[in-house]
């Protein structure tokens, strides 16, 4: 990064923050504080949805993830559509009539104020983690690439949106979240066409597709039955389903995006462009992450996209193992590059229509397997070495491609759009930290009757202090082995017990509060000793949580409680 | 859509350019499921 990339860089993140702050400025009612005001539309809601989503992690490790295992990715987010709008058609309707400020308001009118206490507190648990995370994953990649102090890095990104944030409530984090996305598309579509761009001068675009299907990263949509196959059609639209539910329902950080500004019409339009947007920018990005694989077919790959990893590991005295399969690492990409680089070979990507056409494109396959043997080899070295990174190699392919082949200046839009990305999502988050703080434990337990204006500074307090907590655990992330899976692990283990909180709210209208409160005990237990006894996929423990809080709900109301239903 | 008051959707039904939410989710659902057909026609081109 040179000068330029630095004033680009430092000039987006901070004109962002500035603006939002000389648009809220003024005092402002808790209800504003937390809602926003009628100002903030529906196309704004719909950004500010989009952007909490679609954190730092969706734009580092996306690309790569492409990279490694094609766009078949994308299937995992089949499943939103069909939940945004559940979300539309049952949960906002009913947050907009009852004017709650937080989701698990909704939890004391329909229960009671214990099972409120409960949903919130299992929020602000995995959400106060989560937040931490979402801080300290861009940290760790950016520090290690571009010798920024770790900490600094974490301190600088969290303590600029922890300012912001609690400044300015609701309304900032809608009106600069709008902007950082944009921010973020225009600088993932300026990485996109100079990706294209620097592909070989005799490869069209469409050529290049052909290429980079020939080579199994092209294939969107798998309707195989086989449960062995990671993604496919029907795991993203059930388990997608389920897991965009939990999240867009339940989740405070999603449900006070889409409440901002109070109409009903305005949330339910910006969660249907949700609906119909988000698969497609998925689908882009892990598009820009197949055209990274493909330019890295024709310009050498470090054998090892972690490098200072792979320093680490030859300081340690592994140098001559790395170096050897460096060497035939080598071989193989320009066996491979000059087999890709004979025309015969672009038409066999095509339609092979000879035999020998069939064969290179056989041969290239072969040494692709043989180059990801290689890396495979390099990082159990590395995990030998005790050099083991904390993230997976493929969140930094997309990093190392911004460092080293894009121009000045579009690198610190670059490094400006993963920052915008970290700043847009935390702010999402302590802002409903902070909120529900306030609305659902302060208000309720320590000060009920106090002036409006209290509450606003309350509340303010309490984003500071989710954002020094925040960043304290950012802090100590690194004690974390995988800190990406580490993040939805989080959340698939408390998510499950807080939908299945929502869900007996709205469709077992015999269940009554001390039913669900300890059904959603229980099975939040359940979820806690199956996650430490068994060795299944996290994403099972949304599906256990919530069934078991169904399950319970009923059995408790029909028997323990029994005499607790309504005549 | 600027401002709208929540009062004047009583019922919640009335979704203005497609005339009720139902149709609204259809219409989405639809986008959803053409990108699908685009996303299926990408795989049996490019894959």
């Amino acid at each position: 990064m040179n000068r330029l990339d630095y004033v680009v860089l430092v000039a987006t993140i901070l004109a962002i923050p500035l603006y939002g702050l000389w648009r809220t400025r003024g005092r402002e009612t808790l209800g504003h504080y937390i809602k926003g005001d009628e100002s903030i539309r529906w196309a704004t809601i719909g950004l500010s949805v989009l952007a909490t989503q679609a954190g730092p992690i969706t734009f580092l490790s996306m690309p790569g993830q492409a990279y490694e295992s094609g766009i078949g990715f994308v299937q995992n987010y089949f499943g939103q559509p069909f939940a945004l709008i559940t979300v539309c058609a049952v949960f906002v309707p009913i947050f907009q009539r009852l004017k709650v400020y937080t989701a698990y308001e909704y939890l004391g009118q329909r229960f009671d104020q214990k099972t409120r206490l409960l949903g919130a507190f299992l929020f602000l648990i995995q959400r106060g983690l989560a937040a931490g995370i979402t801080l300290y994953a861009p940290a760790i990649i950016l520090s290690a690439l571009l010798g920024w102090r770790l900490n600094l890095t974490i301190w600088f990104a969290g303590g600029l949106v922890v300012a912001y944030t609690a400044f300015g409530g609701t309304k900032i984090v809608s009106i600069t979240q709008r902007y950082q996305i944009l921010i973020i598309f225009v600088g993932m579509a300026l990485a996109f066409i100079i990706a294209v761009h620097r592909l070989p001068a005799g490869l069209s675009f469409g050529r290049a597709l052909s290429v980079a299907g020939g080579m199994g990263k092209l294939q969107a949509i798998d309707f195989s039955l086989d449960p062995d196959r990671r993604y496919t059609f029907w795991s993203g639209i059930f388990g997608g389903f389920f897991l965009a539910l939990s999240y867009f329902g339940a989740d405070q950080s999603q449900v006070q995006r889409y409440l901002a500004g109070g109409s009903l019409t305005a949330s339910r339009f910006g969660l249907l462009f949700n609906a119909v947007v988000k698969v497609p920018m998925q689908f882009l990005i892990l598009l820009l992450g197949a055209m990274v694989f493909l330019f890295y077919q024709f310009e050498k790959p470090p054998i090892y996209f972690n490098r200072p990893a792979y320093d680490r590991a030859i300081a340690l005295g592994h140098g001559a193992e790395l170096n050897e399969l460096q060497a035939e690492f080598d071989d193989v990409f320009a066996r491979k590059r000059d087999l890709l680089n004979s025309s015969g070979v672009n038409s066999a990507f095509n339609r092979a229509k000879t035999s020998r056409e069939g064969g290179s494109r056989q041969e290239i396959l072969q040494l692709d397997a043989r180059a990801r043997e290689l890396r495979d080899q390099v990082r159990t070295i590395l995990e030998r070495a005790g050099a083991s990174p904390k993230s997976k190699d493929s969140d930094y392919v997309f990093i190392t491609f911004i460092l080293q082949h894009l121009p000045h200046g579009v690198v610190g839009l670059l490094i400006a759009v993963i920052l915008c990305a970290t700043m847009s999502a935390t702010s999402a988050t302590l802002n409903a930290l902070g909120s529900t703080s306030a609305v659902d434990f302060y208000r309720p337990l320590i000060r009920p009757n106090a002036p409006d204006h209290h509450y606003v500074v309350a509340t303010e307090l309490l984003t500071i202090a989710w954002g020094v907590v925040a960043i304290g655990v950012a802090s100590y992330a690194s004690l974390v082995e995988n800190l990406i899976e580490a993040g939805n692990i989080l959340g698939s283990i408390f998510y499950g017990s807080i939908l299945g909180l929502f869900l007996v709210a709205f469709f077992l209208r015999s269940v009554r509060g001390s039913a669900v409160f300890f059904a959603a005990l229980l099975a939040q237990s359940l979820v806690l000793i199956l996650f430490w006894t068994l060795n299944i996929s996290y994403l099972w423990y949304n599906l256990i949580g919530c069934v078991a809080v169904l399950v319970f709900s009923l059995a408790l109301q029909r028997t323990i409680f029994a005499k607790s239903s309504p005549a | 859509m600027k401002g709208t008051n929540p009062q004047s959707e009583p019922n919640g039904d009335s979704a203005p350019l497609f005339g009720s939410w139902p149709k609204a989710y259809c219409v989405a659902l639809g986008i959803f499921a053409f990108e699908i057909v685009l996303f299926y026609a990408f795989t049996a081109i490019f894959s």
